[in-house]
């Protein structure tokens, strides 16, 4: 089961790069997400891999195979690669059972008595066993669905790409399949390449998640490192909802804001540059106004702008008294404080994550 | 490399030998004299009083067919698209049958009913008026605008009504609700979006009227005038005058690039298609008491180009003398004798269906590759592969015809006398029509699909073979049916490329029409007509339970 | 027409057979055998042209008549085109127009051949070189529809016709497509000079192109008089049962012998001797005669009795020469005075 490397890669359309000195490695039997909001290059990333487009600089690798580069391409149907598309792709005019079994006509030393039982499986492995002889056009979207993830799966590929494969799906059953190929995932311990703009399908399917801006990649690990430890300005905004707050090094380890002060954990400031920080809503903790926090903790006075009811949990707005700043907090319900009330809030110096790319937008 | 490159390259190269080279040759004749190169042709062509006559009864009949079919075209779009006009399917069905009408058929029906004297409709009016002056003079000028634009108002039509069905309501509500009158929305919402349509339709007709060999050759030739067309074929008359043919072709290819350039400009990149209020509803104004009226004035418009012609092409076939009562006497089989019994007709009938067949097989094929080449962007250039396909729009029959007889009577391909010179002019005639209709196609089978099938393991040709083929299918049947019905009803480029080995339908027709045979030219022109509907119906039967639904 | 018909293909093969092939027309037989056809280029009217091939197959079975029927002026243009593109099509040409042969024999485009019994024929159906001879004759006259205008007012002179009560009411046919026509044309330049036609144009003529269609205009009535025309059309338009009547102008009638030839390359040179021979016989130029009405230059030919006898006519004739040379500017003044 080999790896895929993506190095320097490069991908322009007219003027405008589109994949732009892209590196990606993707250990054997991985599945990595890309994840970024749409022209953010990870779709041309996953035709790059699948062939489909020539890179005009960087290379990819499957294992000890280079696949691409400047000058050779392996076309898409010899890469020991399967897809799985967005619109699905299933082909109108082929049953459910031919379009699974397609691909095993191209595998060496399939009989067709072997790849009718294989086809037969995967139906089953993918819970449609018995719909061999329908055509897709009488399937439901889940269904169909389900036929895209067992032609792709039965030829046993090296590698397997997926582009947003639940994009078309309705809230309910998108969740249901998230689960499902995680399961075939861990099931089949396929290679993976998930490309999605949905953050939290991104954080349940995957193993790694590489989030992408401007074609390349502006940050990569596990969900939770993404979320608590975002890098860039770009990553912490995208992952997860964030208070963002632009200040100047005081000292080491303290960030000013007009009067407001915060103690950052993961210091090392130069003082009197600029520093970036992320606070998520929800690491922010909210007192009783004359409430006490834990040692050592910076604590907030403010005003209470706005609440909203958001079922499982509240979100408030809350003015930090002398200073220009809003800061989001979410708490669970039931309100503990009211528009226009003063308010207490704690936060602790390791939940003030300093953020690199302070100059981009 | 990919070993499919050769199919896309060849082509590629295939259409621009098909094209740059009568069009070369063409443009080499009209500058060349006894003395090296001359602009004497062209001289010629804009001083000589005849042809510059020529030239200006062009133009005349051009521009009153556009109005003319606007006219009619417009309002019989707005009734069916968007009132509760009562039979809109047959209305409807009855304009695409005089779309398919050969023209000079219509022509020549209309000789028989509106002949000053023999007409039947002059006829019939002196019986009932005593009058001594006829009703209507076919032979003339205004005979010659109303028997053009009768059968090309549809191409208005075809083109107001799609984008009137692609005008959702609501945009003509939103307009009601903000106070506007009926008549104020009609004049100001809906007017101005189909204004584009309106204009390019406008065009279309003027195209026809431009390029129309036979209807001129019919009535105009009678009456004493001749068109540009008229002229350039009179012009291949002995002592031939070929240079002379070329450089008038030049101006009728002129006027038509400027005024298709016109219509792309008007219609935008993006097409009419803009105007779509996507997925919205569409309701039927209701016309009230004037339903009845709306209806009848359709269906007189199409008595004039559908009822009264067939019914006196039918009357003329089974009649010893057309102009005569269709009493027992005059009853016969004798024209269908004469007609089916001749060797030349026999022979005519056949290569017209092999011609047919063979420009079909070949231009649906070479159309499908080349809109699949331009789609899916095979090979370097392939946007000006689109463009060359297009081109013969700009070309009209004669012109091209001219062309062709200049590139293939001399070496390296000396086609003239046999049947690969016509089937060469089907072909480029035929190819924009083919490849709109293909390209149509294509953009509406997903890339996925393909993408599908070569992640999978299959080459590029094989999921050509076995995905992107039986998905195509049915829209390259419809190819193969419009190039079939283009090429039997040729008659512009067969009156000049044929021989009588190579004789087609249409010139038998135009032959027997030069010598009167009206009985002969009937039983002929309903059989063509018959042809004709068969391919119609077999291809709606297909195209109707088409079982590839195309994702949005 | 079927019976008749068969009944004439039986006599001629009977004659076939009974005037008893020697054997170096047996030879020449064989020869046309193997060649299998004859391509016929022909200005003569379909039905006639079908005729005479149908009873020169049912004469030599084996051999096919490919009949190629248009007008005059339309063979020799496509004669030129093929000779231009180098293909050899044709084996007998025969229009209406003479200086067409004239031409042809310049550019040697003819193959030297005297059909057997052309010998008795008049000298105004033969060439002196023996390139192309006359293989049938017609005269252009005026007609009338007879239901339209009563013979009292018809008119009885080309003359007649410039008179402006015929404004509307006039056909003729095209010099520019038929070598009747153009005869017709020259033949009354020769007598009025081209003020004539000017003056007709006056009339607003409708235009047609082969001399045979302003028959059939005439019957239909859509105009009722006709300013030229083969006398054959009108002759046989009449048989049909049609109100036409003919004037044969006192001041004499274009004579217009349409010859014929064997093309230089004909490629089934064999069969087209023996096609030419076969139109040359007096049976066949007596089918022409009777069926057609057309005049011939076989003196054993008998007429109708209800045509008059070429003898009893004031012929005007026309050079084949002049014809050829003034092709062109009859073309281009008609046009000039009827437009198109």
């Amino acid at each position: 089961m080999p790896g895929v490397r993506l190095e320097g890669l490069t991908k322009r359309y007219g003027d405008v790069a589109a994949v732009d000195g892209l590196d990606l490695h993707v250990q054997p039997g991985e599945l990595v997400s890309l994840l970024g909001p749409s022209g953010c290059g990870k779709t041309t990333t996953l035709r790059l891999v699948a062939g489909f487009l020539r890179p005009e600089a960087g290379e990819i690798h499957v294992g000890e195979r280079c696949l691409s580069s400047v000058t050779a391409v392996v076309p898409p149907e010899r890469r020991r690669m399967a897809m799985i598309f967005q619109s699905y792709a299933l082909w109108p005019h082929m049953t459910v059972a031919q379009n699974v079994g397609y691909g095993l006509r191209f595998r060496a030393g399939t009989s067709k008595a072997d790849r009718q039982a294989r086809v037969t499986e995967m139906l089953r492995v993918v819970q449609l066993a018995g719909y061999e002889s329908r055509y897709p056009g009488e399937l439901s979207g889940g269904q169909q669905q389900r036929v895209a993830v067992a032609r792709a799966l039965v030829v046993e590929p090296e590698i397997l790409l997926l582009d947003e494969p639940l994009s078309n799906l309705d809230a309910n059953l998108r969740e249901e399949m998230r689960f499902e190929i995680r399961r075939l995932h861990e099931t089949f311990g396929i290679t993976t390449l998930y490309v999605t703009h949905d953050q939290a399908e991104a954080m349940v399917i995957s193993d790694r998640v590489a989030v992408l801006h401007r074609g390349r990649v502006a940050q990569v690990g596990s969900a939770e490192d993404l979320f608590q430890r975002p890098r860039t300005r770009f990553v912490a905004e995208f992952v997860g909802r964030t208070n963002l707050l632009d200040g100047v090094a005081a000292a080491a380890d303290v960030v000013a804001r007009g009067s407001l002060r915060l103690r950052v954990a993961a210091g090392g400031f130069a003082p009197g540059s600029d520093v970036v920080l992320s606070i998520r809503p929800h690491q922010i903790e909210l007192l009783a106004p004359d409430g006490s926090a834990p040692a050592g903790h910076n604590v907030l006075d403010g005003t209470v702008e706005r609440v909203s009811y958001l079922g499982d949990a509240l979100d408030y707005q809350i003015r930090v008294s002398g200073s220009d700043v809003v800061l989001r907090v979410t708490a669970p319900p039931p309100a503990r404080c009211h528009p226009g009330e003063r308010a207490r809030v704690a936060v602790a110096p390791e939940s003030c994550v300093p953020l690199s790319g302070a100059q981009e937008e | 490399m990919d070993r499919s490159l050769p199919v896309w390259v060849l082509a590629a190269v295939a259409l621009v030998v098909l094209m740059a080279l009568p069009l070369g040759w063409l443009a080499y004749v009209s500058v060349s004299g006894v003395e090296g190169a001359t602009l004497a042709h062209y001289r010629r062509v804009f001083t000589d009083p005849p042809l510059q006559k020529a030239l200006w009864n062009t133009v005349v009949l051009a521009f009153w067919v556009g109005l003319a079919s606007l006219l009619l075209g417009a309002p019989m779009a707005w009734l069916t698209a968007r009132t509760d006009l009562p039979g809109t399917r047959l209305i409807r069905g009855l304009i695409l049958a005089s779309f398919v009408t050969p023209p000079f058929l219509g022509a020549f029906a209309w000789v028989m009913l509106a002949g000053p004297n023999a007409g039947l409709l002059n006829k019939i009016y002196r019986s009932l008026t005593g009058a001594d002056e006829p009703l209507v003079n076919v032979f003339s000028m205004p005979g010659l605008i109303f028997v053009v634009s009768i059968y090309t108002f549809p191409y208005v039509f075809i083109m107001i009504a799609n984008t009137l069905e692609l005008i959702a309501s609501d945009l003509e509500e939103a307009a009601s609700i903000l106070g506007a009158g009926r008549l104020r929305v009609a004049l100001t919402v809906t007017l101005p979006m189909v204004l584009p349509a309106i204009a390019s339709g406008f065009i279309l007709a003027v195209l026809q009227a431009l390029a129309l060999f036979g209807s001129p050759a019919i009535l105009a030739l009678p009456a004493g005038f001749h068109t540009i067309t008229t002229q350039i074929w009179a012009m291949f008359q002995y002592p031939p005058k070929v240079e002379m043919a070329a450089a008038f072709s030049v101006p009728l290819f002129l006027a038509t690039a400027l005024l298709l350039l016109l219509q792309k400009r008007l219609l935008g990149r993006r097409g009419y298609a803009t105007v779509g209020g996507k997925g919205g509803q569409r309701r039927r104004l209701p016309l009230g008491p004037w339903r009845w009226p709306a209806l009848a004035g359709c269906l007189a418009v199409m008595a004039c180009s559908i009822f009264l012609p067939y019914a006196i092409l039918a009357k003329a076939a089974a009649a010893r003398a057309w102009a005569q009562p269709l009493t027992l006497d005059n009853l016969t089989l004798g024209n269908l004798a004469l007609t089916f019994g001749h060797d030349g007709t026999r022979a005519a009938i056949w290569n017209t269906l092999e011609l047919g067949v063979m420009t079909a097989c070949v231009g649906a094929g070479l159309a499908a590759l080349l809109a699949y080449t331009a789609n899916r962007r095979l090979i370097p250039g392939h946007q000006f592969l689109a463009f060359l396909t297009l081109a013969p729009v700009a070309i009209p029959g004669i012109v091209l015809a001219v062309a062709l007889f200049v590139a293939y009577t001399r070496p390296p391909l000396m086609l003239y006398g046999s049947l690969w010179i016509l089937f060469v002019a089907y072909l480029t005639k035929e190819l924009p029509v083919g490849y709109s209709q293909s390209d149509a196609t294509f953009k509406g089978i997903h890339p996925e699909l393909e993408e599908a099938g070569r992640i999978l393991g299959a080459g590029r040709l094989r999921v050509l073979a076995e995905i992107t083929a039986p998905l195509a299918r049915s829209g390259i049947i419809a190819t193969w049916c419009f190039v079939f019905i283009g090429v039997i009803r040729e008659l512009s480029a067969s009156i000049i490329l044929f021989t009588p080995n190579t004789k087609v339908l249409s010139v038998v027709i135009f032959d027997l029409k030069e010598e009167g045979q009206f009985g002969a030219i009937a039983v002929l022109g309903i059989f063509m007509l018959a042809m004709t509907f068969a391919v119609v119906v077999a291809m709606q039967k297909l195209l109707g339970r088409d079982f590839v639904s195309v994702k949005e | 027409m079927g019976i008749r018909c068969r009944r004439l293909s039986a006599l001629v093969c009977a004659l076939a057979l009974l005037t008893g092939p020697a054997s170096a027309q047996d030879a020449r037989l064989e020869a046309a055998r193997k060649e299998g056809k004859v391509v016929w280029y022909t200005s003569l009217a379909l039905s006639s042209a079908e005729k005479v091939a149908r009873l020169f197959e049912a004469a030599y079975p084996g051999i096919k008549v490919e009949v190629q029927r248009t007008g005059s002026q339309r063979i020799l243009q496509r004669v030129m085109q093929e000779l231009q593109a180098n293909l050899k099509i044709v084996d007998v040409i025969h229009t209406s127009d003479a200086g067409h042969y004239v031409l042809l024999k310049e550019k040697k485009l003819l193959l030297k051949y005297t059909p057997a019994g052309v010998d008795a024929f008049p000298p105004g159906f033969k060439d002196r070189d023996g390139y192309y001879y006359g293989l049938r004759a017609t005269v252009n006259v005026i007609a009338y529809n007879t239901k339209l205008v009563p013979a009292s007012e018809a008119p009885r002179t080309w003359k007649d016709l410039l008179d402006p009560k015929w404004r509307g009411k006039l056909v003729t046919a095209h010099p520019g497509y038929s070598g009747v026509t153009a005869t017709h044309v020259l033949a009354l330049v020769h007598l009025y000079g081209w003020d004539y036609f000017r003056q007709l144009a006056q009339n607003r003529l409708m235009l047609v192109q082969s001399a045979v269609d302003p028959s059939g205009v005439v019957a239909s009535g859509e105009r009722p008089v006709a300013v030229n025309g083969g006398d054959y059309t009108f002759y046989q338009v009449k048989k049909k049962g049609n109100p036409v009547e003919m004037v044969y102008p006192r001041e004499g009638v274009p004579l217009v012998v349409s010859p014929t030839a064997i093309a230089a390359g004909a490629p089934h040179p064999n069969a087209a001797r023996l096609f030419t021979d076969f139109t040359f016989s007096r049976e066949i130029q007596q089918v022409l005669a009777d069926t057609e009405g057309l005049y011939t230059g076989h003196p054993g030919v008998t007429y109708p009795a209800d045509k008059p006898k070429l003898g009893e006519l004031k012929l005007l004739q026309v050079d084949a020469e002049e014809l050829e040379k003034r092709n062109e500017e009859i073309k281009t003044r008609f046009v000039e005075f009827f437009g198109a």
